[in-house]
């Protein structure tokens, strides 16, 4: 289809460019420029340079930001596919009781994130949650969980798959659905089992729900705050200290703009390398 | 264009995105409700602080018609200076907060604060003095007067008196008492279960505490940031011996408040013996537990020394100059023996003027509760904060997160300390 006028397209793209350069084009740019300052909101910005960025390297913190932050969202991402596809499989069948079943586990998407957090505090509380209580009696030595640096991220991460689980099952499940019975039963006739007609047959169909389903599970693990903030302030020991909640310890508790832009302007490069990363990894999948 | 106003038009456009570096303009006109000036009223608690509050200030708007006080709940400490400062840099102040003292030296240098020296009766007001400006911070008083005191405090240790009476031990009065008390103190279930002889939120301002008893001072006089030199280092160690050789000590899971309140929970609940924690919770963790509270002061180790707690209200200089008037006659009013005596009786913060402790002597206060009468008598062994605006910079982002890592991940502190005294070398 050719446009009328030449001018007819930008008319088309002008509202989401205008929206793009505004909110972040421009703020991106404004980090970028501010992370070469020294600034507290209240006393008037100095010039220093990369000295915000040596800080943050300083002692490998911002290394730890950036692979605990990638670890977090490896383990968001495989558990909620995971557990996302089992259920679908599991849950694709008629009859109110299986309805019933994916309403209960859509449910949890639906609640809020602080509510999601303020539940899993009381479930993971070191001095009477069940989830410790339950592993005592499985024989396992008293621990507090958030209270444990080795502990505290997986768990902020479970949390995160329970809560997204739901999201995957159901796009998985409209996924299966597209799928056509009448190949399933070809592949069925011609003697393949059930692994075998999910392996070559269901699979493949599901690869771009999958890869929908990976990508919005990876965006929403690296914007993760609200279960940081109210879960563990990024304790303990910093363990949990994930890229948004950085930034916004930076800004806000340790009063440092400039250290927090640094931060937002790494944290968009990394977001650029693995945006980059998936979007090749999608073009190499559509060459023949 | 000419080059020189492109390079003008660049200058405006690069200056424009720190704009609310300038905005810290004086609102011009105060808010008037039903012919009163409303004075805005950040504040920083919950529970029973909250609810004794909110009562004060509803009688003193009660109590006379010029003046309304507007409280506004902001979350705990770090919470509302987070949102005061946003809200100062958007030209949107309130007209009176409350902040805790290792960060007032900072906005004072930032000339956010209102100087109070020149308002009515500023100096006459008999404040007990390590608990007002001039004394809870060293040149306290050579600094203009910014900071009046209000809820203030100090950490004491809080055991549970069955507890003691049961293990055969007293309040211990130094380090090495609190380290065999802790032990004697600890129970171990054959299921698992552990009572805990001792725990402490692991935080700055214990931490502050143990460094003055251990023979530091966090601030030189000449201004360097030595962390107390080998007395923090040895107070890093005091506790990770409690807690991975002696096992007779729990860190509490969560961060600032968190654990806090974490602690105070898991005392209630008896899981732990002993604490410390603020002379704050005094009236609460006597009202809800179902066994005697001991209060007692810290221990020594070469010295008795314990840091102030609490804040100071302070007046925004942004705030029209009629709602900063009638913003002191609510401070003066709340500085009062009778205000002033409520307020401490049923929290536990300590009186902050002379009358109001006099008169609590006279009504035998502290006879008929003499764990409020322990942080009073502590106030002897108090070290004043240094007048440090890097201070609070220092607190929040260099020091506490490496006590958590000392104690939690077993660092050695003397490297950790060495990292952190350059840290606060390194501009901000």
């Amino acid at each position: 289809m050719r446009p009328r006028a030449p001018w007819h397209p930008w008319a088309m793209l002008g509202p989401t460019i205008a929206l793009l350069v505004g909110f972040f084009v421009v703020p991106v740019g404004v980090a970028a420029y501010e992370s070469l300052f020294s600034w507290d909101l209240l006393t008037p910005p100095r010039y220093v340079g990369g000295a915000n960025y040596a800080a943050l390297a300083a002692h490998g913190q911002l290394l730890n930001i950036a692979l605990r932050t990638l670890g977090y969202s490896v383990l968001v991402v495989a558990g909620t596919m995971t557990l996302g596809l089992a259920l679908a499989l599991l849950l694709d069948r008629p009859g109110r009781f299986y309805a019933f079943v994916r309403a209960c586990v859509f449910s949890a998407y639906v609640v809020s994130w602080v509510a999601v957090a303020l539940l899993w505090m009381w479930l993971l509380d070191g001095n009477g949650g069940i989830v410790g209580r339950l592993l005592r009696v499985l024989g396992a030595p008293p621990v507090a969980i958030l209270g444990d640096p080795r502990w505290a991220l997986p768990a902020l991460a479970v949390v995160g798959v329970w809560k997204l689980t739901g999201y995957a099952m159901i796009i998985f499940l409209a996924g299966l659905q597209a799928v056509p019975r009448s190949l399933l039963e070809a592949a069925a006739l011609d003697g393949a089992g059930a692994w075998n007609r999910f392996r070559h047959v269901t699979m493949p169909l599901l690869a771009p729900t999958a890869a929908f389903v990976a990508t919005t599970s990876l965006v929403t693990s690296f914007q993760a705050f609200d279960v940081v903030r109210i879960m563990t302030q990024g304790g303990p020991a910093r363990s949990t200290e994930l890229f948004v909640y950085a930034i916004y310890e930076q800004i806000f508790l340790d009063l440092s703009v400039g250290r927090a832009s640094a931060l937002t302007v790494v944290f968009f490069v990394m977001l650029l390398a693995v945006a980059g990363m998936q979007l090749r990894a999608w073009r190499l999948r559509g060459q023949p | 264009m000419s080059r020189l106003a492109r390079r003008d038009l660049l200058r405006a456009s690069l200056a424009g995105l720190f704009v609310p570096a300038v905005a810290c303009r004086q609102r011009a006109r105060p808010e008037m409700r039903d012919g009163r000036v409303v004075v805005t009223f950040w504040y920083a608690y919950g529970d029973l602080t909250r609810k004794v509050l909110l009562d004060l200030v509803e009688q003193y708007n009660a109590s006379q018609s010029r003046v309304v006080v507007d409280a506004v709940h902001q979350g705990d400490y770090y919470e509302c200076l987070a949102k005061l400062r946003t809200a100062i840099a958007a030209g949107a102040a309130p007209t009176l907060s409350h902040l805790v003292c290792e960060v007032v030296p900072y906005l004072a240098r930032a000339g956010v604060l209102e100087p109070l020296d020149a308002y009515d009766g500023a100096h006459a007001i008999p404040f007990v003095p390590a608990l007002a400006q001039a004394g809870a911070f060293e040149g306290g008083d050579r600094e203009p007067l910014v900071a009046i005191p209000f809820n203030r405090s100090t950490p004491i240790v809080f055991a549970n008196a069955y507890a003691l009476q049961q293990a055969g031990v007293r309040p211990p009065r130094t380090w090495d008492e609190l380290e065999s008390a802790a032990r004697a103190l600890t129970r171990r279930s054959p299921s698992g279960e552990v009572r805990w002889g001792f725990e402490v939120p692991i935080s700055w301002w214990y931490w502050v505490a143990m460094v003055g008893q251990a023979g530091g001072r966090l601030v030189e006089s000449g201004g360097r940031v030595t962390l107390g030199g080998e007395a923090g280092e040895k107070a890093i160690r005091f506790w990770q011996r409690l807690v991975s050789e002696d096992h007779v000590m729990r860190p509490p899971p969560g961060r600032d408040y968190q654990a806090w309140q974490s602690s105070n929970e898991s005392f209630l609940q008896e899981r732990i013996a002993m604490m410390w924690s603020s002379t704050a919770f005094v009236r609460y963790l006597e009202n809800n537990a179902r066994f005697p509270v001991v209060a007692a002061p810290l221990p020594a180790d070469v010295r008795a020394s314990v840091p102030t707690g609490g804040t100071m209200f302070v007046l925004m200089r942004a705030a029209p100059d009629a709602e900063k008037q009638a913003a002191w006659d609510f401070v003066r009013w709340m500085c009062e023996p009778e205000q002033t005596i409520a307020w401490s009786t049923r929290t536990g913060y300590m009186p902050v003027t002379r009358p109001a402790v006099q008169r609590l002597i006279e009504r035998g206060w502290y006879v008929g509760h003499p764990n409020d009468r322990v942080a009073y008598d502590q106030l002897a062994d108090v070290a004043p904060w240094p007048w440090a605006p890097d201070l609070f910079r220092v607190e929040r982002d260099i020091v506490e997160p490496r006590l958590e890592e000392a104690v939690l991940t077993g660092r050695d502190a003397h490297e950790l300390m060495d990292e952190a005294r350059a840290e606060a070398q390194r501009p901000a």
